[in-house]
Formats: C-alpha cells, structure tokens, sequence
C-alpha cells in the first residue's frame, strides 16, 4: 500500500487547517458543472471541489482526496463515488478524532 | 472508692418511669449472678443477674456479648455497675431488663443496703414456649427471688402446687419467660415440661420446637390442681405475640388460606395447609397446621371471616414462604382452639397492603416481595411457556402503571393466568382499565424489572380500596396521556441486554465460568469454518412448538430412531452444527452455530447443503458455498458457558444469534465507546503491552441497571468499577492508566503523562516517546484514583 502521501481525513471546518496539504473528504453532491462538484460537507458546510474527470454519473454522494486550496475548495485527484447512502454523523465524528485525540494513529 | 448506687433506679424501673438508658443512666450492684444454660443451644450461656440499688432488687439478663465480663471475673457477685445501655421491656405486664453495655465501677465490693425483689411480684407465672436464645427482646424475668434456683433445673414445681408464686419452668433456662396473665393457670402449653425434672426431658417441650413439623403430643393433661381459665381469654395485638407470651389469644380476620399441601420429608410424611391473618392493629401473621391438626381447622377457615385463635405456638417466620411483616409464626395444635366470630368487627380490615409506587420497584432488589397497585394498561393472552423438565405452566403478562409515570410488566403464573388474568382481559378489551393490586408479588430481574406472582400471590381486580380510587382518578384526568416509562423492556426472543464485547475479554473475564452462562455479543469475522459433520441427523417429532431435535440413529433399514422421544421416524430433519472459527481485532476463537445461527450465516438450508455434497456429490457447489462464508463480518450474539469434558474444564461459546454487520450502527457503537472512554478517566492511553489485551469496555456492562439506559459519565465510572472487580489478568498493566478523576467533564483530555490538560500523553511536551500504534482505544482503566502522571508503559523521565 502506498503511503507515501497520506490524506487527512476532514469535513468543512477541518479543511482550513491542511490548506496546502492532501486531504480527504466525503461531500454529498449538490450541484456538479464541468470541472467542478459543489457539495455539502458532513459538517454542512459547503465545499467546490476542482479538477478533472469526476466520475459519472455521480452518487449522492463522494469521497475526493485531493489538495486543499483554501477553508473551502479541493483540488481534487481521485474521486470515488460513495453510493447513495451514507453515515454522515459517523464520518463527522472520525474527522474530528482522527485530527484531535487518535491523531497520532493517522498521520 | 465510695460509690453510691443510684437510689430507686429499681423501684423507678419497674414502675415504668425508666426504660432506657435515655431517662437514667443508674448505677447499680450485682447481688446474684448465675449462669444459665440455653437447652437450646448449649454453647451459649447466658447471665441472669440480680441488679440493686440498695432498696429493691431486680432481675435482668446480661446480653451475651458482654459474657467475657463475668468470664473473666470483672463483673461479679457484688460489682458495682453503671448501666449505659439497656432496655426495659414489656411484655404483657411483666418488666425485663435486658443490659446490653455496662460499666464495671467496682469488680467487688460488699452487697450495699439490703434490697428486696422489687417492683411488680408477679404471682402468676405462665410458662410459655419456643423459647429461644437469642429473642432477647422478649425475655422476661419475673422477680421472686425465692424461684430463682429453680430456673436452672428446669423444674416445674406447678405440678407441685398451685402456688402461683412459683415460678414455671422451662426447660431452656436461658431466658425464664414469665408473663402474667389473668389466668391462674401455670401453663398454658406443655413446652412448660411440667413435672418433669429432668433437664432433658424439659428440654423438649412438644411446642417449643417448633422446627418439628408434627406437634409433639401435649405432655401435660390437666396435671396439676391448676384451673384453667377459659373464660374471657385476653385478647392480644398481634404484634405482641412473642414465643413467651403466655396464653394469648387474637382475634383476627383471615386474609389468605393456602391449599392443603402433602409432603413427605426424611422425617416421614404429612400435610400442611397455612393461613395469614391480620387484626385491627394492622399485625399480620401466619399460621400454619400439620397432619392430624390441618385436618381438623382446614374446614373451619374460611378467607375473610373472623376467628379467636388461642393456644398455639409460636416459632420464627420462615421468611422464605412467609412475606408477612412479622418475625414469627403461629403453629397450631391439637390444643389450640379457633372460634370463628360472628359478630363483624369493622376495625379489623379484610386485608392490608404495603404498597410500593412502581417508581420504587426500579430501585428495589431482585427477588423481594412486595405489594402493588396499578392500573391496566395492556394485557396479553395466555401463552404456554415449556420449561426445560418439559412442564408447560400457564403464563400471562401485562402492563401495570401508576402514578408515578413507570410502568412494569406483571407477570401472572398458573392458575391466575385463568382466573383473574381472563377477567382483566375481559375488562381490557371491552375498553376499560381495571384498577389491579398485587399482595406478595415478586420483584424479578427479567428485561428490566418486572413483577411476577408466586404461590402465595393474591391479585385483586378494582378493589375497593382508597388507593385504588385514588388511581382511577388519576388515571382519567391524566394518566391516559401521560407517558409511560416502561421498567420492563420488551419481551425479546432473547432477552438479554446487548453486551458487546471483544473476543479477547472471553478468556481474560474468564466468561462463562461462573455458575451462569454469559451471553455477549460480539462484532467479528468468520474465518474458518469445519467442513466435516457441518449437519446431523435431527429427530423432527414436535415437541410442543418446537422438534426434538435430539440426534437419531440409524436403525439399518432406513428409518431413524430417537431415543427421547422413543420413536422411529422415516425422514430425519438434518440441522446445522457448524464449528466456526471467528476472530477479531483482538482474538480468535470457536464457536459452535446451531440450526438458526447457521442457516443464517450459510444461506442454504441444512438439509440441502447435505443434499449437495453428499447427495448430488457436487463438490464444486459445495466449496462454493462454503468459500462464500469465509471472511464474512457479522454481529454473533454468543451463550458462553463453560462445560466440564473428562475433566477438562472447557469454556464453549453458542451463538445464539448472527446478524449482519450494520455498519453505521456498529459505527456508532464504537463511538459511544469511545466517548465513554474519554469521560471516563481523561484520554486513557494505556497500552497494554500483551497483544490481545487492548480491548474496550463495552457499552452496557452491567445488564441489570441499565433500565434506565442513562450513560452519564458518573454512572459510566461506576459501572466501570463494577467491570474491574472482576476482571482478571490485566492487572499487571493496569495499574494506574493514570486517569484523572474526570468526573463527567467529556471535553478536556488530560495527559497522562504529566497530569496537565489539554493535551494527550502522545503529544505531551515532556514526553518523548512515540506514540505505539496500537489501538488506543482500548484502555484498561484501573482503579479511578487520581494517579496523577502515573504512565502506563513508557517511563519517560520526566515525571
């Protein structure tokens, strides 16, 4: 497994704090255009993740790893489509404790 | 030193004025002291002094505790002491001082004054029975000196004379129970062991035993010149009935009469039959006849009439059968007589309660009896529960409330399943919601609490009692709408709250050992699976709703023979036995899956998976299905038990139950344990450093206080410790995770290392260690104490 870039996983108020740096989120798609997804992160706060080749057609929702470009957007690399189900509440509660009190078990 | 004695201390005594050491603390002298032997329990003796204070004398018991006093010589005939704690009491008229602390002033001295027997000279004496060592509530002596050395013989001198100033005897000289009565009778029952002067035939007074269960013949039969007084027996309150009242009688209405029941013990064979009654005083007792004298009263009681009952025996309650708020029990015999009243007496009740709002009945124990009153709010029908001998009992549940917003499931067993649980079905369907108070139910543990009847159960449906007005009312202003609280949860097919725990914590709680098998639940992966003997062959004849299900043989020609059910059958049932290895984070182990579990987890029924390996001997399909099952996450709801093979002591795990793995809610599982490890002691970092030691606590440990399901972090620390008690093994490592007392304060982390907040030991600026990538989760909270900086495993110098 290649580990050599590891992404943090974040929701909407933790992207802030990678700017510059992989991380990686899983957005429920609001609106998508060429080029660009808006979604709603699992902390509700509105992302736009950037770049090429999202996959289609998009699920409800989708995971992008990718570098932060600001508090808001993502220039994403991968795209994976989640499916349309999806735990939003769980993966809140992983981003804040793979970046708060586990952190040292991620990165 | 002179010491004077507290002048008229006896003479106030007796006349009433001074019953504990809280009106007078007196000082007295020892004039007597003698030993007396309790028959019924040789090893104990007891000290009856004579207490003076220098004008009259008085006789009190010494309680046993302080025997060493006069064993050892300080306390002797002519001490000099200060009483400082000790009682008067009454026992119908007569005054025993019963001394429980005193203070030797002077070990010797000279007999001060001259005193004489003071206070009441109780001519009469009475000889009673049961008399027991350690009732030292009721002992009484009498005073007259001049009978004192008769007490030890056991001499009754009643045969003698009629002389009333002698004192009656019995035979356990521990306590020479004396009542007066108006009757000049010396004795009223043959426990007196009149005219026997012979310690050890005294010693067995026919009704003083009364752990006999037939009543020795009566030994006495008009001996003596005695008149008996039958005319106008006094009737007593209940609650004054001891093993040493004299003749007594109550006057009492039957509340509840119980069936006339043989048994047969190594003793011999007989038959009982009990009956509780209660009298104005609200005193309730119950009375239980044997073989010649059941026969003889069986008839003549009837529940709700009022009778005289004299002349019977008095025992300690057996508080496993009898839930009556007494400490004895009347055992009746062939001299004992019962006189039904006609006349109605409105101040005896026809029955009485100690009720309990349901609200309490979640904080009481398992197994206790008590009295409730609700209304109805739902009642199912009837179903048939088979026990595991096979028996089939009736059951019957339904839902109770009451005012205090909880509701309970009652549980109605046997016959009130017909009776009473069909007419408050009745009731219930037609719309209405009876009024329902249980008498003597129990408390049980079963999902959640619940009340269940026991034999000695009595339900009644819209009594009339004000409680029960008072529920109506309640229950049409608002009870209908107000939301119940249930204590019992549903009745699920298994029962059992959901205890989720790591493979790991079966070997290290060392699971299933103990008397009960535990039931857990846990989150892991099949990663084995036995191919061979994955079936048997199952006996398929009902056995009320479910087959036998005991292996059959085969009988050569075809038809399969089962040796329970002692039939042959043509076609046998093939179920499932699988031998699956799973594992988890932590550890692996075997379990075995039964025919539900297993269809389950296989896909395909038993039976034709047989079918396709042996049958069609299609190996390729075989392996198909079996490979599909490898590596499969499920939720297994596991019976550990463990089980003695050739003496091996071997601890097996059933699974009950197999769900697939939801991982959102096992998602959230894991986080509420998580959350549950940081409020319980800060940010536990302990690291164990064995492999299959890092697990977490589950969610609900502690199956029978979740009721309430609360997980505040103080009740999480308790329940907890409760963990720790019994958890084994780790120890070593567990030591001080180091917790801060956290106290409920979810949102601080506090380092382990050096005890400041804010921070975890892993970032801790004084530590230099590396954080271990081992499953930091898991911690093993030792004991909550405040280890301020204590580390688990690192040593890091700097604290």
């Amino acid at each position: 497994m290649d580990t050599s870039s590891p992404s943090a996983f974040v929701n909407g108020a933790l992207l802030r704090r990678f700017i510059g740096q992989k991380v990686r989120t899983v957005i429920q798609v609001t609106g998508s255009e060429i080029g660009s997804v808006v979604g709603k992160s699992t902390d509700d706060l509105q992302i736009v993740v950037r770049g090429s080749s999202p996959p289609s057609p998009l699920t409800t929702y989708l995971e992008v790893i990718g570098i932060a470009e600001s508090d808001n957007a993502i220039r994403a690399e991968t795209w994976t489509n989640f499916g349309n189900t999806f735990d939003t509440q769980n993966y809140n509660e992983l981003c804040k404790l793979a970046n708060g009190e586990f952190k040292h078990l991620f990165i | 030193m002179e010491v004077s004695l507290t002048a008229g201390a006896i003479g106030k005594i007796m006349s009433g004025e001074v019953t504990t050491e809280a009106d007078m603390i007196p000082v007295l002298q020892v004039t007597e002291l003698k030993q007396l032997k309790a028959y019924q329990d040789p090893t104990r003796e007891r000290f009856r002094m004579g207490l003076s204070d220098g004008t009259h004398l008085h006789q009190g018991m010494l309680a046993t505790d302080l025997n060493d006093l006069v064993k050892q010589g300080t306390l002797q005939f002519g001490s000099i002491v200060r009483l400082t704690h000790f009682g008067v009491h009454v026992v119908q008229t007569r005054r025993i001082v019963i001394v429980r602390e005193l203070e030797v002033i002077k070990s010797n001295s000279d007999i001060i004054g001259r005193s004489v027997p003071g206070g009441k000279h109780n001519d009469q004496r009475v000889a009673d029975s049961g008399v027991k060592l350690n009732t030292t509530g009721s002992e009484q002596r009498g005073s007259g000196v001049s009978q004192v050395n008769n007490i030890e013989t056991g001499r009754s001198n009643a045969a003698i004379s009629p002389q009333v100033d002698q004192r009656p005897v019995f035979g356990t000289g521990s306590s020479v129970p004396a009542s007066t009565t108006p009757s000049t009778r010396v004795d009223s029952n043959p426990s007196a062991g009149h005219g026997v002067p012979r310690l050890d035939h005294a010693r067995d007074p026919p009704t003083s035993y009364p752990r006999q269960p037939q009543p020795p013949p009566p030994m006495y039969a008009n001996r003596g010149p005695v008149a008996r007084n039958e005319a106008s027996p006094r009737i007593i309150p209940i609650n004054a009935l001891s093993p040493y009242s004299g003749r007594w009688t109550i006057k009492a209405r039957v509340t509840n009469k119980a069936a006339l029941k043989q048994y047969s013990n190594p003793r011999g064979e007989g038959k009982v039959f009990n009956f509780d009654l209660l009298d104005a005083d609200g005193g309730e007792i119950r009375v239980t006849c044997f073989n010649a004298v059941a026969d003889q009263f069986f008839d003549q009681i009837v529940v709700g009439n009022l009778y005289l009952i004299s002349r019977g025996s008095l025992r300690p309650a057996q508080k496993n059968f009898n839930h009556l708020p007494n400490d004895y029990e009347i055992m009746l015999d062939n001299a004992s007589t019962i006189k039904q009243c006609y006349e109605e007496d409105a101040a005896i009740p026809r029955q009485q309660f100690h009720f309990c709002t349901i609200g309490d009945i979640e904080s009481m124990e398992n197994n206790s009896i008590i009295d409730v009153i609700g209304i109805v709010s739902s009642i199912s029908p009837t179903v048939t529960i088979t026990r595991k001998n096979g028996t089939a009992t009736p059951k019957r549940s339904l839902q109770l409330m009451d005012m205090s917003g909880r509701s309970v499931e009652v549980t109605m067993w046997g016959n009130f399943c017909n009776a009473e649980g069909q007419m408050l079905q009745n009731l219930c369907d037609s719309g209405g919601f009876p009024v329902l108070a249980v008498k003597a139910g129990r408390i049980s543990e079963f999902n959640g609490k619940a009340v269940s009847t026991i034999g000695s159960s009595q339900l009644f449906i819209d009594p009339d009692f004000v409680e029960a007005h008072k529920l109506k009312d309640w229950f049409e202003r608002e009870g209908k709408s107000v939301p119940c609280i249930s204590l019992s949860r549903e009745f699920s097919g298994s029962g059992r709250v959901d205890v989720r725990k790591t493979i790991s914590q079966i070997k290290d709680e060392k699971l299933g050992t103990s008397e009960k098998p535990d039931w857990i639940t846990v989150s892991a992966t099949i990663i084995y699976m036995k191919v061979e003997n994955f079936c048997y062959t199952a006996c398929p004849i009902m056995n009320g709703d479910r087959p036998c299900s005991k292996k059959v043989t085969a009988n050569g020609d075809g038809t399969w023979r089962c040796e329970k059910c002692d039939k042959s059958v043509d076609e046998c049932d093939y179920r499932y036995i699988l031998q699956l290895q799973i594992q988890d984070h932590t550890d692996l182990t075997w379990v075995t899956a039964f025919q539900e579990a297993g269809e389950e987890i296989m896909g395909i029924s038993a039976k034709d998976l047989y079918y396709v390996k042996y049958e069609h001997n299609d190996e390729e399909k075989f392996e198909d299905i079996i490979h599909k099952v490898a590596f499969t996450k499920y939720i297994f709801k596991l019976k550990v038990k463990e089980e003695t093979f050739s003496d091996e002591q071997r601890v097996k795990a059933t699974v009950v139950k197999v769900d697939k793995l939801n991982y959102s809610s096992d998602t959230r599982t894991i986080l509420d344990a998580i959350d549950k490890l940081k409020t319980g002691d800060g940010s536990s970092l302990s690291i164990n450093i064995k492999p299959e030691g890092s697990h977490y606590n589950a969610d609900a440990v502690n199956t029978g206080t979740g009721s309430s399901g609360t997980r505040d972090p103080s009740s999480v620390q308790r329940r907890d410790f409760g963990l720790h008690a019994h958890q084994s093994g780790q120890s070593g490592n567990h030591y001080s995770s180091g917790s801060r007392p956290h106290g409920g304060d979810a949102t601080t982390t506090s380092c382990n290392v050096c005890g400041n907040s804010g921070h975890v030991s892993a970032n801790c600026p004084s530590s230099t260690t590396e954080p271990q990538g081992q499953y930091m989760g898991g911690s093993y909270r030792g004991t909550s104490g405040s280890y301020g900086g204590g580390i688990p495993r690192q040593h890091v110098g700097s604290y």
